[in-house]
């Protein structure tokens, strides 16, 4: 029964610190979801030592394992977030125990990556991963948040490491690869249109893609009840809207998942971006949380380009005009955005603030800065934090 | 044969193996054959004996053979199957290797089924597992580079293939399929590979296509296996259709009501009917009614995109009933809305036109001003096989 009742525990507890968020608030929170937290990898621990003794089992109680804080001071490779206050600037800065958290590192031949004092337990991990998410993604003084995406993804990397190594699975495995999903979903939408050197849309993608097949494959297999699947499989669908195999994973689940209204409202959008109807998909994207948003942000452009496309085609006549706040209304625009990006794919805007569609003028633009277009996903994140938002409180 | 001892068992082997025998020798080692019935055979440990009559590594691959009558649950016995690797330059032992792949295959299925029913393992586990021993039975085929055409193990690569797909597509993993297809269009054999084995290959390839919206293509696959499926195996040719019959759909051919009563696809005939009425309403009631099937078969998303038709033949009515070249919108909403469709406004009608004229299924323009269709006076509404 306390299995159960400890994921419970905690997105509750969440909920009820969340708007006031004071400091020891959070920190008695932390201390109630870790003794949860022990008790539930016990129990696991005991219902896993049958059959599976061939499979490491960690023991590292900190974030990070003592050798490699050990290493990492000595050769300097310590991360800035990572040091002990007051010795930033010393000639060799020491680790803050209590800050240093493992790093991924790349398997290599020879390297015994199996060493369970090196390994993170389930619970150590969850606590890892919850604290990159207070104490590092959602504080306000570290900066800038490119540094901090590139931190945080890097360790949430090493955790999962840890957890492939251990087979872990559970409700802790669930509730990390919940968080790292939604963590790497907002990064999507927040790092949109950064440099490629601090912030890769491609390398995002693939690791939310590999955590996000994981966590679905966990509430595939798991018997206990995931409070948290409507949501994430309506997130699923919408970050891979128009995928076949995104839409068939989402038919094939039970019928009462399927109606849940997150999930209904995904598959409407779903329907309406197959039916190549973007006024529909633009219109049901207004109903859509923050975090939804964030996850379809990235189809947004694409589905303002069909808008245009189609429209040059079915409005495609010399003397006829378009109202631009008519089409900035369809496009969740404002009038100087919506010249801009009509201009960026050839559609003409007279003096008159009026369209001039034609097929023959449009044109794919060379380079559009999604982030430019952001307000639809931007305006509801209202007082929304950064903690909450990967804690999952809406 | 059924009554034989392990000895006479195993002196058969031999001498299939002897003398090049591939068939009978297939039949030795699979589970179509009614030896694996026979009580004598089933031994728990066979390997002493094996290893007595037969040479390396024939007798671990009989050993893995009577072990699996034995257990009869899925055992990695093409494992021992490695055999075949060492074949240079020859292909006779090809039966064996379909016979016991075909086996492994439905025996990874029942493990699957057996073990998702306890509520234990990894999802899909034991057919990934299987895959990757097909996997390289497929690579020491496709690798068959030295051999001559009469003597090449690559006459084996399209079976292997085919068996494949049908895992993939079980576990939803189609993009799998590529290499594969890739290394066979690229083979100079591909024409020339078994009837059943292409039919095979095409049914799997046209359902690809069709799930990466490649329309054209799929038509072309599904109707090469649907007309070259022996005439006998009716199943066979319902399956084919399940996935022809949509694609055709959207490429404007609807099927005839005979078609439909002959194979048994009557979940078809509303959809049909629907679409080719322009009556939205029909539409999403029988895909309502049969979702649990189209579904299962994978072709409910497909079968959504024959809306896009409906809205065509639909608007084409509101055309012939006005009898104009001039179509104002209200009355295009007006029909929707007698579709019950919810919450559609003159916005989303414009979208839709828009989009009809885009994909080139009417031909016009929309006046934003008058609130107007202005249609060509000459076949506004092309036939829909003559379009993309």
């Amino acid at each position: 029964m306390s299995r159960r009742r400890a994921p419970r525990r905690i997105s509750l507890s969440q909920r009820r610190d969340a708007p006031a968020g004071g400091e020891w608030r959070q920190r008695t929170e932390e201390q109630r979801r870790g003794k949860a937290e022990v008790r539930e990898v016990e129990e696991e621990e005991r219902q896993e030592h049958h059959g599976k003794e061939s499979v490491p089992r960690g023991t590292c109680q900190t974030m990070c394992p003592t050798r490699e804080l050990q290493d990492r001071q000595l050769q300097n490779c310590l991360h800035r977030f990572e040091l002990l206050a007051g010795t930033e600037r010393d000639r060799r800065p020491r680790g803050d125990p209590l800050r240093a958290v493992k790093e991924y590192s790349r398997p290599a031949a020879g390297k015994d990556s199996t060493n369970s004092s090196d390994l993170r337990p389930a619970a150590v991990l969850l606590k890892t991963v919850c604290y990159l998410i207070d104490k590092v993604a959602a504080s306000p003084h570290l900066r800038p948040w490119t540094e901090v995406y590139n931190f945080v993804f890097d360790r949430l990397r090493g955790v999962k490491q840890d957890m492939i190594i251990q087979r872990t699975s559970g409700l802790n495995c669930v509730a990390i690869l919940e968080r790292a999903v939604r963590f790497l979903i907002y990064a999507s939408y927040r790092l949109c249109g950064e440099p490629l050197r601090l912030y890769d849309p491609r390398i995002n993608d693939t690791h939310l893609q590999e955590n996000l097949s994981w966590l679905l494959d966990c509430y595939a297999t798991g018997t206990e009840p995931h409070p948290n699947q409507e949501e994430f499989q309506a997130l699923g669908l919408l970050y891979n809207l128009g995928s076949a195999r995104a839409a068939q994973h989402i038919m094939e689940l039970p019928e009462r998942l399927r109606c849940s209204p997150a999930i209904t409202l995904a598959l409407s959008i779903n329907r309406a971006f197959h039916e190549r109807n973007p006024v529909r998909v633009l219109r049901l994207a207004r109903r859509l949380n923050f975090m939804q948003s964030c996850a379809l942000h990235r189809h947004l452009v694409s589905c303002r380009r069909d808008l245009l496309l189609i429209y040059s085609h079915g409005f495609s006549s010399r003397n006829c005009r378009f109202p631009l706040d008519r089409l900035a209304q369809l496009l969740c625009l404002d009038a100087s955005l919506t010249t801009r990006l009509c201009q960026a794919h050839g559609v003409e805007v007279n003096r008159d603030s009026q369209l001039i569609f034609s097929k023959a003028a449009f044109t794919e633009p060379e380079q559009l800065h999604c982030k430019l277009y952001h307000n639809i996903v931007a305006e509801k994140q209202r007082d929304l934090s950064v903690g909450d938002i990967i804690h999952g409180c809406t | 044969m059924a009554h034989s001892t392990i000895n006479q068992y195993l002196q058969q082997v031999y001498e299939a193996i002897d003398g090049r025998d591939g068939s009978f020798c297939s039949e030795l080692l699979s589970f179509k054959h009614p030896h694996v019935a026979n009580p004598r055979l089933q031994l728990a440990s066979p390997e002493e004996k094996c290893q007595q009559l037969l040479e390396p590594p024939y007798d671990e691959m009989v050993a893995a053979h009577l072990r699996c009558t034995y257990a009869v649950s899925n055992h990695d016995f093409v494992e021992a199957y490695k055999a075949f690797q060492s074949h240079k330059e020859e292909n006779w032992a090809l039966p064996v290797m379909f016979a016991v792949t075909l086996d492994l295959r439905i025996f990874a299925n029942n493990a699957e089924q057996q073990l998702q029913k306890k509520g234990k393992g990894q999802p899909a586990e034991m057919l990934e597992k299987a895959a990757e021993q097909l996997m390289s039975c497929f690579r020491v085929c496709a690798s068959d580079n030295r051999a001559g055409v009469e003597d090449s193990k690559k006459w084996g690569m399209m079976f292997l293939s085919n068996q494949l797909f049908k895992i993939y597509f079980k576990i939803n993993k189609l993009h799998l399929c590529k290499p594969l297809i890739r290394a066979i269009d690229s083979s100079n054999l591909k024409n020339d590979f078994s009837p059943a084995q292409k039919v095979t290959y095409r049914y799997y390839t046209g359902r690809k296509a069709m799930f990466d919206s490649d329309f054209k293509p799929a038509e072309e696959f599904l109707s090469y296996a649907f007309h070259h499926c022996h005439r006998s195996s009716q199943r066979n040719k319902r399956m084919i259709l399940i996935y022809l019959l949509p694609v055709k759909m959207l490429l404007g051919h609807m099927p005839t009501h005979q078609l439909l009563r002959k194979y048994d696809l009557m979940q078809f005939a509303d959809v049909t009917k629907g679409v080719s009425e322009g009556n939205l309403l029909l539409l999403n009631e029988a895909l309502n009614k049969h979702e649990t099937f189209f579904i299962r078969c994978g072709i409910f998303l497909i079968l959504e995109k024959l809306k896009i038709i409906t809205y065509r033949n639909l608007f084409k009515k509101v055309y012939l009933l006005l009898r104009t070249h001039q179509l104002p919108l209200a009355s295009f909403l007006v029909s929707l809305q007698m579709m019950q469709l919810q919450d559609v406004d003159l916005d989303e009608v414009q979208c839709i036109l828009a989009n009809l004229i885009y994909m080139g299924h009417i031909k016009g323009y929309i006046s934003q001003q008058h609130q107007k269709l202005v249609v060509s006076k000459q076949n506004p509404f092309p036939a829909l096989s003559s379009i993309s």
